[in-house]
């Protein structure tokens, strides 16, 4: 067990954790997080998603002493101030069905659109295709993504 | 004292009464706030409440799993109601079958159940609320009209309904209201988005698994890998030493192991050391053996100039909800809390109320948002596990069902084998029709008379089931048996088609009976442009489905390229009666077309050695963005009673795609998923 000081959506917060606890947990279970959804625990289906320093990465497979200084941000931390273009997006394409991939779809599609402000279809099968739903909710995804570019130009 | 009174009198009008005499019951309930100050709510019943603010809260019944119940319902109470609809707010009812009545989601039951009974909630608060603002201006109440969210009088005067809540407590509750005329709607068959989407997409959404309670332990459970056995010996020594462990012990369906946080207790359980009892050595491969053993037999059918007869093999499928099972159980002495997201929390309150000797009234079950169901969210098995959990911790505890867990211990969509023979006139007239539906398990040597489940006109020997006897527990899956027996059927009337010498579409048309189900595939077929010239290797399936009422047909066309078949295009054409949510509605039809690629191309559970051989999203196969093919999607409202949209989206899709893959390869689909190899 150490002490780890994690920057989280801009806010120093200090756990105990055993050293390869993933993100995930320590972010569910130690920190109250609980907009980071647990789908599969081996970096399979993408609900985790998290940014770190900006990068998209599965919290499920991030060990919490490989975060270091970097900054993580949450589905809570994305439109903290504002909401960002996505999250508008999202709602205004009545994109959610039962909605607990989404932080994961949101976050991974913001990481995204940062190195790729105006994707083909192509690029966003690419991109998003690691990250599952079970709903079938990719078509109205692929649509949210172009307009927020759009948005965010 | 007088709720308990008006709590019984509701549990003996739910069965089945008219929702004008269940407001009834209600007056007790209105008249014991006789006290209320004029800050006060109206909550003429248990399903309405308008705040002072203006703000309206509809109670719902029935559990979101992303069907959008909760918008749907709400749209409802609304449009009877007048109300502003972006006043409108929802909050979901506990479990508790006294006050509600039954809450089972399933068998898209929510809105044609239920919709009686809310548009009356909402039709005879506006009418209480008219009353009240007539009374305070002097007027006649048929000389106001309703206008969201605000009662207007003759002379100009207007009171919204916050303003009325007061004055709206003292007025009688009808005993009839008439409901409007659908020229009349406002809300209901105009797009609505989803109430709780900005809650989604910031993450303040609480599922299940989101629950945290003070001092709540987490924990999660090893399960034996083979179905039926049990734990024998348990070494936890190693478990225990696990940093977080806080105890470990056998529960009724394998070990728990409780910890601080929930990576401990996963660590923890890696750490076990179990020996199981010896179970049955069950093998989908032995299992689809039985079945075509016991499927010899034809039914019994005129004879004609032809005969057609096809095998279709369909595996077991599991839901794979997004959200695994999970439940925080808090079982004190003289009372338990549950927060899960459960398809029957009416029932799971009865089920913990039985597994701690409780009452029902002591047992509360919070039911939040469903990270998905499909029918996996119905038994409350997991529910009664966290109950035996916490029971013996004495504190709170979350269980979560590892994903592993979930894929390895679903109530699975049976496998079944699909014995299908017709016979044909000289013109491919069909003479006679019989289809033999045996499942792994069955139930039983059943016999579906002479209901095929086939829209057309066909002389019918009857839809014979049977099954054989397996380990492998199962469970009801989207669209339930619609999912094994249309897929089959649909496949089936195309081989049809083809000995007959027809076209697929013109052949059902010439058979079809359903004139709602003929309006939309010829609609369909016009819309998917059916008979257009592809590329090589490219061709269109077609393929119709009514139930839950509601009538689909779908156009889809695929390419079949080297070892690979995309889906490329889904036209599908709905008739839902009367719409009520459109956008909704897309929505499900979207999610239909979906499952139907992921089962036609992907997905199947297989046993070997009594025990499922896949245990995560890497190897149960399931669709991803880039199988997402152009959809197209279109309403065609008949104007009928409101029909169910969760199942109805399903069935056809896999037919139509395997009815695709013949038309682009000239071999048959006989198998799910299909597998190019196994074309004949």
């Amino acid at each position: 067990m150490a002490t780890y000081k994690i920057k989280v959506n801009g806010i120093t917060k200090t756990v105990e954790a055993e050293a390869e606890m993933p993100l995930l947990w320590a972010l569910r279970d130690l920190m109250g997080l609980t907009g980071t959804k647990y789908g599969c625990g081996i970096g399979s289906c993408g609900s985790c998603t998290v940014m770190l320093n900006g990068e998209s990465v599965r919290s499920c497979q991030t060990a919490i002493s490989d975060v270091g200084d970097k900054d993580v941000l949450t589905i809570e931390g994305l439109g903290a101030r504002e909401l960002h273009p996505l999250q508008k997006a999202w709602v205004e394409h009545d994109v959610p069905q039962c909605g607990f991939c989404q932080a994961g779809q949101i976050m991974a599609a913001a990481a995204f659109l940062k190195e790729t402000p105006n994707p083909t279809d192509a690029q966003i099968d690419e991109a998003m295709n690691a990250i599952l739903c079970r709903c079938g909710t990719y078509p109205r995804i692929r649509e949210a993504i172009k307009a927020a570019a759009k948005e965010m130009k | 004292m007088k709720t308990e009174v008006s709590r019984r009198s509701f549990l003996q009008l739910v069965g089945g009464v008219g929702a004008s005499f269940m407001l009834g019951g209600f007056a007790t309930l209105a008249c014991a706030d006789e006290s209320a100050s004029a800050q006060d709510p109206f909550a003429p019943n248990v399903f309405l409440k308008i705040d002072p603010d203006g703000v309206c809260t509809v109670s719902i019944t029935r559990s979101d799993m992303g069907q959008g119940v909760r918008t749907t319902l709400a749209m409802l109470v609304a449009e009877e109601l007048d109300a502003d609809w972006s006043m409108v707010k929802v909050t979901q009812a506990p479990g508790d079958r006294a006050t509600y009545g039954g809450m089972g989601t399933g068998g898209s039951s929510s809105v044609r159940g239920t919709n009686q009974q809310l548009r009356r909630v909402g039709a005879s608060a506006r009418a209480m609320l008219v009353a009240a603002a007539a009374k305070q201006w002097g007027v006649e109440p048929s000389a106001c009209r309703t206008e969201a969210g605000k009662v207007l009088g003759p002379s100009g005067q207007s009171l919204g309904y916050g303003a009325l809540t007061t004055a709206a407590k003292a007025i009688p509750i009808p005993t009839d209201v008439k409901l409007k005329e659908r020229s009349e709607y406002k809300i209901i068959g105009k797009p609505q988005n989803r109430l709780d989407n900005l809650d989604v997409v910031t993450g303040k959404a609480v599922y299940g698994a989101d629950v945290r309670r003070e001092g709540m332990l987490y924990a999660v459970c090893l399960r034996p890998s083979v179905f039926g056995s049990k734990s024998e010996t348990i070494d936890d020594a190693k478990a225990r030493a696990v940093p977080g462990v806080v105890d470990v012990f056998a529960i009724s369906s394998g070990v728990a192991v409780v910890a601080s946080n929930t990576w401990a207790a996963l660590k923890g359980r890696e750490a076990l050391e179990v020996k199981w009892t010896e179970g049955p050595k069950h093998s989908t491969a032995s299992l689809r053996e039985a079945l075509k053993a016991a499927a010899k037999d034809h039914n019994a059918m005129p004879g004609g100039a032809k005969r057609v007869t096809a095998n279709y093999e369909l595996p077991y499928l599991a839901h794979a909800t997004m959200e695994t099972l999970n439940a925080v159980a808090d079982v004190r002495d003289d009372r338990v809390e549950v927060w899960t997201g459960s398809q029957s929390p009416d029932s799971a309150q009865n089920n913990v109320a039985r597994a701690t000797g409780l009452t029902a009234d002591k047992v509360e079950i919070h039911n939040l948002l469903l990270g998905g169901g499909f029918g996996r969210k119905f038994s409350n098995e997991w529910i009664g596990e966290a109950v035996e959990i916490s029971k013996r911790m004495k504190k709170p505890v979350q269980l979560l069902w590892s994903r592993e867990c979930d894929i390895q211990h679903d109530l699975y969509r049976p496998m079944s084998e699909h014995v299908l023979s017709a016979t044909l006139d000289a013109e491919g007239k069909p003479l006679g029709f019989s289809h033999q539906y045996l499942q792994a398990p069955g139930r039983g040597s059943g016999d579906y008379g002479t209901n095929t489940y086939l829209p057309y006109e066909v002389p019918s020997a009857g839809l014979r089931s049977a099954g054989v006897p397996s380990s492998v527990p199962t469970g009801a899956w989207r669209s339930v048996e619609h999912s094994q027996i249309i897929v089959a059927n649909e496949c089936f009337i195309d081989e049809l088609a083809h000995a007959a010498g027809k076209d697929p579409f013109e052949f059902r048309k010439s058979i079809l009976k359903n004139e709602r189900l003929l309006k939309v595939l010829i609609s369909a077929a016009e819309k998917g442009q059916w008979g257009k010239t592809l590329p090589k290797g490219s061709g269109q399936g077609i393929a119709c489905f009514e139930g839950y009422g509601s009538r689909i047909a779908h156009v889809v066309e695929v390419t079949v390229k080297d070892d690979t078949i995309k889906v490329d295009r889904m036209v599908a054409v709905v008739d839902a009666g009367t719409t009520i949510n459109p956008r909704g509605v897309e929505a499900q039809i979207q999610g239909g077309f979906m499952d139907g690629i992921a089962t036609a191309l992907y997905a199947e559970i297989n046993i070997d050695g009594g025990a499922v051989e896949e245990s995560n999203w890497s190897d149960y196969g399931w669709t991803r963005m880039s199988d997402t093919p152009k959809m197209e999607i279109f309403i065609e409202d008949s104007g009928g009673a409101f029909g169910g949209m969760g199942e109805v989206g399903y069935p056809s899709v896999p037919a139509a795609i395997a009815n695709a893959v013949f038309a682009a390869t000239g071999k048959q689909v006989r198998k799910f998923p299909i597998r190019l190899s196994e074309l004949v």
